[in-house]
């Protein structure tokens, strides 16, 4: 059991500026790869860099690629999103595949906050009827009624009981 | 939260006053009538945390009806915390100090015991018989059905109605009248 | 496990009582006082909230039935039809929506629960129900349920 979840944030998932309805734009702006060029545990970064680079670039003309080699030092991918989050994570020893893997899911993040979630479902328009309230189905004849009403009045004038 | 949006959770949330008359009612009957309408459990919307309890106005208390001889043999338990200090009065009794304490206490016992019920009864108001000061009588907007039908009750044996109403069969010829 | 000297032994055990009592700690980490802190508090806290934990998972499944029914039934009764002839009326009509279901509707659907009520009613008038019939109430005239086979 984990209560990881205590002390985060909490909220629903939303998309930044409605961001996929008529139009989608990616999120990530600029993603920067720090990496040894002799160290074995950049190898897996340094074949990324080496096969897959310029094809990720090429899909995602969006996202500004930075390379930076750095002398005997672990390797990482730092992500940086619209709104000014910035996604860091350690990719010592992965392989070729699990750095492109971590790097398209840095793409398809929109950078906010990991957050509680409150609900699993969330709308902006909750009612299409109109929500329920003490006057949706009161009857327009009590307006005039005189209150206290006689036994004599109509029964149903009187709220059902 | 835009001003629609705001403008409908009042409106959801909007308390209505009830009126309720409690002539020759059964206050133990109709307690958790009330009871319903002043925590709200009569709307959808009901939650035992949101503020949806509406106010109740009941009227005519000193004409309520108790089942066979509760008048008698019901009573009320009071301690005042002293040694001694207990005391056990009998319904009618009560009734008499106060007609508006049968059906007050009977309001209070069908509402569970919590921290809210004291605010909730705080919505209830009593009066004895059918005179409501003018600003309480302003807000009513509905009434809660009684629960039982309110007897007829039979009319003076000297008027004409009386007289009027058909004899089944005729008295024997020995009966003296008084 | 196999130790080649007696201190490596005696740190092995230093390091399990570590990562023991973190393992408590990481839970009692948003108590309020000692028993945050001291293991011995923090432990016995730590069990009582957890055997706290495993009653809820029933209880709150109970009292979320409990709150749809109560809802259920006050949306109802607003239209003359009491919980238990709404349920059957539906069920009769092969119209099996859950309890949440129904709760949700009566809140922000109103008028569709209303159309689901008339339904039960008159489903339940037409087969004849006792309890039904006795009830007051203005016959919906729009609606036509299925008649029942047997």
């Amino acid at each position: 059991m984990s209560n990881s979840h205590l002390f985060m944030s909490a909220g629903w998932v939303t998309a930044p500026l409605n961001n996929g309805i008529g139009r989608y734009s990616g999120q990530l702006q600029r993603v920067v790869i720090k990496f040894c060029k002799t160290h074995g545990c950049s190898r897996g970064v340094r074949e990324f860099v080496e096969s897959n680079l310029i094809d990720f670039s090429r899909q995602n003309p969006g996202v500004a690629v930075y390379v930076k080699p750095r002398r005997h030092r672990a390797p990482t991918i730092t992500a940086e999103y619209c709104n000014g989050e910035r996604g860091y994570m350690h990719v010592s020893n992965m392989s070729r595949d699990e750095v492109y893997k971590w790097l398209s899911h840095q793409t398809t993040q929109s950078g906010r906050e990991f957050c509680r979630y409150r609900k699993f479902w969330r709308t902006e328009t909750p009612s299409i009827q109109g929500v329920w309230s003490p006057h949706t189905f009161r009857d327009p004849r009590l307006n005039l009624a005189e209150f206290p009403m006689v036994s004599t009045a109509p029964k149903d004038w009187f709220r059902f009981c | 939260m835009s001003a629609l949006q705001r403008v409908t959770q009042w409106q959801t949330f909007a308390r209505t006053w009830h009126l309720f008359d409690a002539r020759w009612q059964n206050p133990f009957e109709c307690s958790s009538l009330i009871a319903k309408h002043l925590q709200g459990r009569h709307k959808p919307i009901y939650h035992p945390l949101n503020d949806c309890g509406d106010m109740v106005v009941a009227i005519n208390t000193r004409h309520i009806a108790l089942a066979s001889d509760e008048w008698i043999k019901r009573v009320y338990f009071h301690h005042t915390g002293y040694p001694g200090g207990a005391t056990w009065t009998l319904a009618w009794e009560l009734h008499d100090k106060d007609p508006t304490m049968i059906l007050k206490k009977a309001v209070y016992s069908a509402i569970k015991n919590n921290l809210q019920r004291r605010t909730t009864m705080q919505r209830l108001f009593l009066y004895p018989d059918d005179k409501i000061p003018d600003d309480i009588l302003a807000n009513i907007t509905n009434q809660i059905r009684s629960p039982r039908p309110v007897p007829t009750p039979l009319p003076d044996p000297a008027s004409e109605e009386f007289q009027s109403f058909p004899r089944i069969a005729p008295f024997p010829e020995d009966y003296v009248l008084k | 496990m196999v130790f080649t000297s007696a201190v490596q032994l005696a740190k092995r055990a230093g390091l399990d009582q570590y990562w023991k009592k973190r393992r408590i700690f990481r839970l009692s980490a948003h108590y309020y006082g000692r028993a945050r802190n001291c293991y011995v508090l923090a432990i016995r806290a730590v069990h009582r909230s957890l055997a706290f934990a495993t009653k809820a998972r029933k209880f709150k499944k109970e009292d979320m039935a409990q709150l749809w029914e109560t809802r259920i039934a006050a949306g109802s009764e607003q239209h003359g039809v009491k919980y238990p002839h709404l349920r059957e009326g539906l069920h009769r009509c092969n119209i099996h929506l859950n309890r949440k279901t129904l709760a949700d509707l009566a809140i922000w659907e109103p008028y569709t629960f209303r159309a689901l009520t008339q339904i039960a009613w008159t489903k339940m008038r037409q087969d004849g129900d006792r309890e039904v019939k006795e009830m007051d109430g203005i016959p919906p005239n729009n609606v036509v349920v299925p008649s029942s086979k047997n």
